[in-house]
């Protein structure tokens, strides 16, 4: 990340330059450093460095035990099937949602990014609440189908598709504002020159679109990878007991096991699988603001 | 799709997406609203046997539920509160002034959102557990206003720098004072903005749950908290329905007063998109 050029977040008068900034900016900053970066690096010293009758001395004893314990592998298994699944689903459904409302502006689109939008107003636990009471057992689809003589579904209610759906549900707006953003990048007139020349509508959509919005795409991938990686709520309410996805398994761990040792390995360890989605989000969101 | 660039008559493909997208996102929520006002409702009878408002007798009488909603408001009073404190003065500072590391300072609170979330909280518990903070009203607040840094800086950083500083100016050149010139000039111009962003906060703070119920539980529980613990301990459906309602309404507010902005596309920009 670049961060130094002067200009980045707009100018002030060089006249105007006052260190007393510094006092009115100190104590949100200081906060930050006490509540995010000393707590990341702290966990990665007390997991690193264990006590020992001589003293603290170096091991990585706690991440192998991680590596090697069969139950914590297969949550750590679970939570990368669950957020690989859920990403994939999130562009299928949210990038024919954002080219529809990039290339149309009837009604009906003003109305369709009203409903793509409304999640971000439902806060999730209200949403899994949703979720049991519709596809749960005798759930409005189980009394739906009754009602025309279909037999009941089987609820993904406290399966690993429980979490997938509910975590799709709640990734959808922002994934199509950020698509819809990039979208905006691609110019009529790229597209009509293309089709001009006779390009096809997946023609069109292969190497006039995708390629202008490539870097959207693994923005939106990055955030909603962060975002459902750890996630805890719609996982604890909506998935299985066993194997269980990192953010209820930390949580166990923490409050349940009384094991914070233990549970901060874990966190460490999704701070590992996480780091690359970030960097690259923390960047781009960087670059945005200071443009 | 994509070649919707040229208008049809009817756009079958809109209707088509109007359609799946009402079954799967409003669908859901209006059973939660009907069960709320549902006396009986017993299966296989696709609608209620009796619609009624039996149970917002009986939730609202409950104790628990009038303590999570003190609790939830005062948590969300005090983090806003003490988040505008710390945070205005900072983003005025971020906009208006310069001083050594402004850049680094100002970009640092993008720190937070380069680790999944709960992760951190994890980490930021363990530091907790030595400074006895676990299961304290203090150590909720502390967690939640970490969560509200980013967006209460700059949301206002923005809102002041789109003030128009010629009119600043003018006031000053006529003789106004700085603190005249903030409060008839930069406050009115701004103030929508941060507004938002306080409103913003509030809502954010309210629905807050995993750090309440990492740090929190169980001695302090708001509204999120005892809506987990009714989902998966009340056999009696329509008490959580009825707080699912209850619940929705900071969400309501904000929604008539944020989608103007959530739909404009520096918010999609924001998010980094």
């Amino acid at each position: 990340m670049t961060m130094t050029t002067p200009d980045q977040i707009g100018s002030v008068t060089p006249a105007r330059r006052r260190p007393y900034g510094l006092l009115l900016v100190a104590t949100p900053v200081l906060l930050v450093l006490w509540l995010i970066i000393w707590p990341i690096i702290s966990a990665i010293i007390t997991t690193l460095w264990v006590p020992t009758p001589e003293g603290s001395a170096f091991s990585i004893e706690t991440y192998r035990f991680f590596f090697s314990d069969g139950y914590s592998l297969s949550n750590l298994s679970i939570t990368l099937w669950t957020t690989g699944v859920c990403a994939i689903l999130l562009l299928v459904v949210c990038l024919p949602i954002a080219l529809y409302l990039r290339f149309s502006n009837t009604k009906v689109a003003a109305y369709v990014q009203g409903l793509a939008i409304f999640p971000m107003f439902v806060p999730s636990i209200i949403l899994s609440f949703a979720f049991i009471r519709v596809l749960g057992p005798n759930g409005t689809v189980d009394l739906l189908f009754n009602a025309v003589g279909l037999p009941k579904i089987r609820t993904p209610y406290l399966t690993p598709w429980g979490p997938v759906i509910g975590l799709v549900w709640d990734n959808i707006p922002l994934t199509v504002l950020i698509l819809l953003s990039g979208l905006g990048n691609v110019s009529n007139q790229a597209i009509e020159a293309a089709r001009d020349v006779g390009a096809g509508r997946f023609a069109l959509l292969w190497h006039i679109i995708l390629p202008r919005i490539s870097n959207s795409i693994l923005v939106a991938i990055s955030f909603a990878v962060l975002g459902i990686f750890s996630a805890f709520t719609l996982p604890y309410i909506l998935g299985p007991a066993a194997p269980e996805m990192m953010g209820p398994f930390m949580q166990r761990t923490f409050r349940d096991l009384y094991d914070p040792q233990t549970a901060i390995t874990q966190a460490v360890i999704t701070f590992g699988f996480c780091i690359v989605f970030g960097l690259f989000y923390v960047r781009s969101v960087a670059k945005n603001r200071a443009a | 799709m994509a070649a919707t660039l040229t208008h049809r008559k009817i756009d079958w493909t809109g209707i088509a997406f109007a359609v799946v997208l009402t079954l799967i996102i409003v669908f859901p929520l209006l059973v939660v609203g009907t069960w709320a006002f549902t006396n009986v409702w017993r299966y296989p009878s696709v609608i209620p046997q009796e619609f009624g408002l039996r149970f917002w007798e009986q939730t609202l009488a409950r104790a628990d539920v009038w303590s999570s909603i003190t609790m939830s408001l005062t948590l969300a009073f005090t983090v806003t509160a003490l988040s505008a404190a710390i945070c205005l003065p900072a983003a005025y500072a971020f906009a208006r002034l310069d001083f050594p590391g402004r850049n680094l300072l100002f970009f640092s609170f993008l720190a937070g959102h380069a680790f999944p979330k709960f992760g951190l909280l994890v980490a930021i518990a363990g530091i907790f557990l030595q400074l006895n903070l676990i299961g304290t009203f203090w150590g909720v607040v502390l967690i939640q206003l970490v969560g509200t840094l980013l967006f209460m800086i700059w949301i206002p950083v923005a809102a002041f720098q789109s003030v128009d500083r010629r009119m600043e100016e003018a006031a000053r050149d006529v003789g106004a004072s700085p603190l005249r010139v903030f409060w008839s000039i930069t406050l009115p111009q701004a103030g929508p903005t941060i507004a938002a962003a306080i409103l913003l906060s509030f809502v954010g703070t309210f629905y807050e749950t995993e750090g309440a119920w990492l740090i929190g539980a169980p001695q302090v529980r708001t509204l999120p908290v005892l809506m987990i613990s009714f989902i998966n301990n009340q056999p009696v459906i329509q008490y959580g329905a009825v707080l699912s309602v209850l619940l929705w309404v900071p969400s309501f507010i904000a929604l008539l007063f944020a989608r103007r902005v959530v739909n404009s596309g520096s918010f999609a920009r924001g998010f980094g998109g």
